[in-house]
C-alpha cells in the first residue's frame, strides 16, 4: 500500500474526482462520474439521492469495499490504493469503521466477543474497560453475553454501533443504518451516532433514503445519477425531502432530455 | 405441498446436491454389489461359485446398506437444517407444521426416486467389473454370466427410499415441532442436543460392537479366518455408534479444545473457538464420514494383514476362500472409503458454502481472506483429529480381539504404516474440501457476498 500522507489530516475523508463504472461496451453503467468532496473530522454527513443514483456505490468505493475505476479517496490524509484483498482490509481496519443496514454481526460471537472482533482481528490489544464503557453507552451494559439472534434488530444495530466505535476508526460509513428498524428504534441509532460526532470527533458518512434520519446530520450530500447536485447545511426533514422529490423529478427530465440528444444524434442533426 | 417441494428442488439445486450424491452413489454401490445375488441364483451356476457371490453380496448388503443410510441421513438432514431459516419463513406466512413436513417428506422421496434411478445404469456397469474381478481372480466359474434382476432393485431402492424417507421424516418432525418465532431464532444459533431415540440406537450400535469383538475372542477364538464374521462387523457398529454421539463428542472435545485454541493459536484460533463452541451440528455432520473411515478402514486392512501373517507363520498357503475373502476384504473396503469419502468432501462442501456469508461479515469486520482460511483451516483440524481419534478406538475392537483370536497377542505385529496413511487421508481430504471451498467463496467482494445470501 502506497502512503502518501499529507501531513496531519485536516480532512477525515477527501474523494477527488472518483469514476466508478461497470460492464464495458453496449453494457457500460456509470454509477459514479468524477465525485469530489472533502469532509473535516468531526462531521456528520448524509448522503442522499433517488434510487440508482450511485449511493451505495459512492459508500463501498470511500470506504474501501469497493475500488473506484478512476480517481483517489484518502482517508485521514492516506490514499487508499488497490492491491491485494488482504492490504485493502489492512488499510480498511485501521481507519474505518462500519454500520451496516443488516447489522452483520457475527451470529456465533456473544455481543462482547463481536464489538472486540475487529481489534483482535487487527491484532490490536484488547482495552476491556473501553469496550465495556462502548456497551454501556449504546445501552447494552447487561448483555454482554448475549448472542445476536437473542436481541432485537434496535440492539443488534446497537452492538453494531459499539463494535464500530471500539476501534476510534477515522471515518465512519453507515449504510441505511435505521432501513430495517422501527421508527423508535431508529432514533436510538441515529442519537447515538449524533452523540458520536458531537462528544467524541468522530466522522460519520451515511447513506439513507429517509428525510427524518437525514435531519440527524450536520450537512446533506445529494448525489443524481452519479454526481454531486447539492449541499444543505443544518438540514431539517422538511427541507430535505423537498430537495430529494425536485432532485427525483429533475433526473427524469435530465433522462428525457438526454434521450431525446441522443435521439437527435442517431438521426444525424 | 408437493408442487412446493418440486420448485424448491428446482431453485435450490445447490443445497440438495450433496443429498443427490449421496443417494445415487450409495444406490450404484448396494445395487451392485446386491447383483451378484442375482448373478448367483442363475441356472447352472457352480455351487462354488454360488456361494462366494452371495458372500460377497450379503457382506457389502450389510455393511454398505449401513453406510448407505447412515450418509443418506446424514446429508438429507443437513439440506433441511440449512435451510431453517426458509423453513421458518414458510410457518410464518402460514404454512401449518404438517404442510412444512410433507414438503420435506417430497423433497425427499423426489431425491430418493431420481437417485436411485439414475444410479441403476452405473450399478450394472459396476456390477460387471466386480463379476469380472471375481472370474480373473479365479474365484468365480468362468462361465457365470451377469444378471441384474429384482433382488439388485429391490435392495437398492428399497434402501435408498427408506432411508431418505425415514430421514426427512425424522427432520420433518423436528421442524414440525419448533413454533414459528423460535424456529426463526433457532435458525441462526444452532446447538446441537441428541435425541433420545438417537442415543438409545447410539448405544445398541456400541455394545453390538463390543459383543462382536467378545465373540471374537471367545466363541471365534482358534477357528481361523472365520472370525472375520464377527470381528469385521465390530468396528464398524461401533463406529457407527459413535458417530451417532458425533454432536457430544465434538462438543466434550470444542470444550477441551476451545481454550487453547483461543489462547494460542491467533485471531485464527479465537474465531475457530468460537466456531467449534456454536457449530456443534455441523461439525458433527463431519465427523460421522470421518469416524466411519477411519474405523472401517483401519479395522478392516489391519484384520486382512493379521491373517496374512498368521497364514504366514503357520507356513500355510491360502486356499481359495480365503483369496476369495481377501480380493471380497480389499474390495469392499475400497468401495466403502470412497465413499465415505465422497461423503465426507459433500458434506464439507455443503457446509463451507453455506457460511459464505458469515466469512463476508468476518472480512467487514476486518479479517483478511488468511485470516478466514486459517479459521477454516483449524475447524478441520479439529473436526479430522476428533474424527480419527474416535475412528481408531473404533478400529480397536476389530483389531485388537482378531489379534488375539489368530495369534493369541492382543497387539498384532502390523506395520503402522497402513494406519498412518489412513489418518493421511482423512486429514487431506477434510482440509482440502473445506479450506478449498473457503477458498472460493472469499473470491467475491465481501459486500456482495453479505448482501446475497
Amino acid at each position: 500500500m502506497d502512503n502518501t500522507t499529507s501531513g496531519k489530516a485536516a480532512e477525515a475523508l477527501r474523494l477527488a474526482s472518483v469514476h466508478k463504472i461497470y460492464g464495458s461496451g453496449d453494457r457500460r453503467v456509470t454509477a459514479l462520474d468524477g465525485v469530489s468532496f472533502s469532509l473535516p473530522p468531526g462531521t456528520f454527513t448524509a448522503v442522499m439521492g433517488p434510487s440508482g443514483s450511485g449511493k451505495s456505490t459512492l459508500l463501498h468505493c470511500a470506504a474501501g469495499l469497493d475500488q473506484p475505476t478512476e480517481g483517489t479517496v484518502y482517508v485521514d490524509g492516506t490514499e487508499m490504493t488497490g492491491g491485494s484483498e488482504t492490504a485493502r482490509t489492512k488499510f480498511r481496519r485501521q481507519r474505518i469503521g462500519f454500520i451496516f443496514q443488516q447489522f452483520n454481526l457475527l451470529p456465533t460471537l456473544t455481543v462482547l466477543q463481536n464489538v472486540t472482533l475487529p481489534l483482535k482481528l487487527a491484532g490490536r490489544r484488547v482495552d476491556r474497560q473501553h469496550v465495556v464503557d462502548m456497551l454501556d453507552r449504546v445501552g447494552l451494559d447487561r448483555r454482554h453475553d448475549h448472542l445476536p439472534a437473542e436481541l432485537s434488530g434496535g440492539q443488534q444495530q446497537r452492538v453494531a454501533i459499539a463494535r464500530a466505535l471500539a476501534t476510534n476508526p477515522k471515518v465512519i460509513f453507515a449504510d441505511e443504518p435505521t432501513g430495517a428498524l422501527d421508527s423508535r428504534s431508529a432514533r436510538d441509532v441515529l442519537a447515538l451516532l449524533q452523540e458520536a460526532v458531537h462528544l467524541f470527533s468522530q466522522t460519520v458518512v451515511m447513506v439513507t433514503h429517509d428525510p427524518v434520519a437525514a435531519s440527524y446530520a450536520d450537512s446533506v450530500l445529494f448525489l443524481a445519477d452519479g454526481r454531486i447536485v447539492g449541499r444543505l447545511v443544518s438540514p431539517t426533514a422538511e427541507a430535505v425531502a423537498e430537495r430529494m422529490t425536485r432532485l427525483g423529478d429533475e433526473a427524469a427530465e435530465r433522462r428525457s432530455n438526454d434521450e431525446a440528444a441522443e435521439q437527435r444524434l442517431t438521426e444525424g442533426v | 405441498m408437493f408442487g412446493l417441494a418440486l420448485r424448491s428442488l428446482r431453485l435450490r439445486t445447490g443445497s440438495f446436491a450433496a443429498a443427490f450424491l449421496a443417494i445415487f452413489l450409495g444406490a450404484t454401490m448396494v445395487m451392485s454389489f446386491a447383483s451378484m445375488l442375482d448373478t448367483g441364483m442363475a441356472q447352472g451356476v457352480p455351487a462354488v461359485s454360488a456361494e462366494i457371490l452371495t458372500i460377497m453380496a450379503s457382506v457389502v448388503g450389510g455393511w454398505g446398506s449401513l453406510l448407505v443410510v447412515f450418509a443418506v441421513a446424514s446429508t438429507l438432514t443437513l439440506s433441511v437444517r440449512q435451510r431453517a431459516a426458509e423453513m421458518a419463513l414458510l410457518r410464518c406466512v402460514g404454512a401449518t407444521p404438517a404442510q412444512v413436513g410433507w414438503m420435506i417428506v417430497g423433497e425427499a422421496a423426489i431425491l430418493a426416486a431420481a437417485g436411485a434411478l439414475l444410479a441403476i445404469a452405473p450399478a450394472m456397469l459396476a456390477g460387471r467389473v466386480l463379476l469380472r474381478t471375481l472370474i480373473d481372480t479365479g474365484q468365480v466359474a468362468p462361465g457365470v454370466i451377469y444378471a441384474f434382476g429384482p433382488v439388485a432393485l429391490g435392495m437398492g431402492l428399497g434402501i435408498t427410499f427408506a432411508s431418505a424417507l425415514a430421514a426427512a421424516a425424522l427432520a420433518a418432525r423436528r421442524t414440525a415441532r419448533m413454533r414459528a418465532t423460535e424456529s426463526l431464532v433457532a435458525a441462526s444459533t444452532d446447538r446441537a442436543k441428541l435425541g433420545r431415540i438417537r442415543i438409545v440406537a447410539a448405544l445398541l450400535c456400541l455394545a453390538g460392537g463390543v459383543n462382536l469383538g467378545v465373540l471374537t475372542m471367545t466363541v471365534m477364538h482358534g477357528r481361523g479366518y472365520e472370525a472375520m464374521a464377527t470381528a469385521g462387523y465390530a468396528s464398524i457398529l461401533f463406529a457407527v455408534g459413535l458417530a451417532l454421539l458425533g454432536p457430544a463428542l465434538i462438543r466434550r472435545v470444542a470444550a477441551i479444545l476451545a481454550g487453547p485454541l483461543e489462547r494460542f493459536a491467533g485471531i485464527s484460533g479465537y474465531l475457530a473457538a468460537q466456531s467449534i463452541r456454536q457449530r456443534t451440528r455441523q461439525m458433527a455432520a463431519a465427523l460421522m464420514p470421518i469416524i466411519l473411515f477411519t474405523g472401517a478402514a483401519t479395522g478392516v486392512l489391519y484384520m486382512q494383514s493379521i491373517e496374512n501373517a498368521a497364514t504366514a507363520a503357520a507356513g500355510l498357503e491360502k486356499d481359495e476362500f480365503e483369496k476369495a475373502i481377501e480380493t471380497l476384504n480389499l474390495v469392499v473396503m475400497g468401495m466403502v472409503a470412497l465413499f465415505l469419502c465422497i461423503m465426507l468432501i459433500n458434506t464439507l462442501v455443503a457446509a463451507t458454502t453455506y457460511r459464505s456469508r458469515e466469512f463476508g461479515q468476518q472480512r467487514l469486520a476486518g479479517a483478511t481472506p488468511g485470516q478466514v482460511l486459517g479459521m477454516v483451516g483449524l475447524e478441520g483440524v479439529v473436526v479430522a483429529a476428533t474424527g480419527v481419534l474416535f475412528g481408531t478406538i473404533a478400529a480397536l475392537v476389530t483389531v485388537l480381539p482378531y489379534s488375539f483370536s489368530r495369534t493369541d497377542a492382543l497387539v498384532p505385529d502390523a506395520t503402522i504404516a497402513v494406519y498412518l496413511s489412513t489418518i493421511a487421508v482423512a486429514f487431506a481430504v477434510t482440509l482440502a474440501a473445506s479450506v478449498g471451498t473457503a477458498r472460493r467463496t472469499l473470491r467475491r467482494p465481501a459486500v456482495e457476498v453479505v448482501a446475497d445470501s
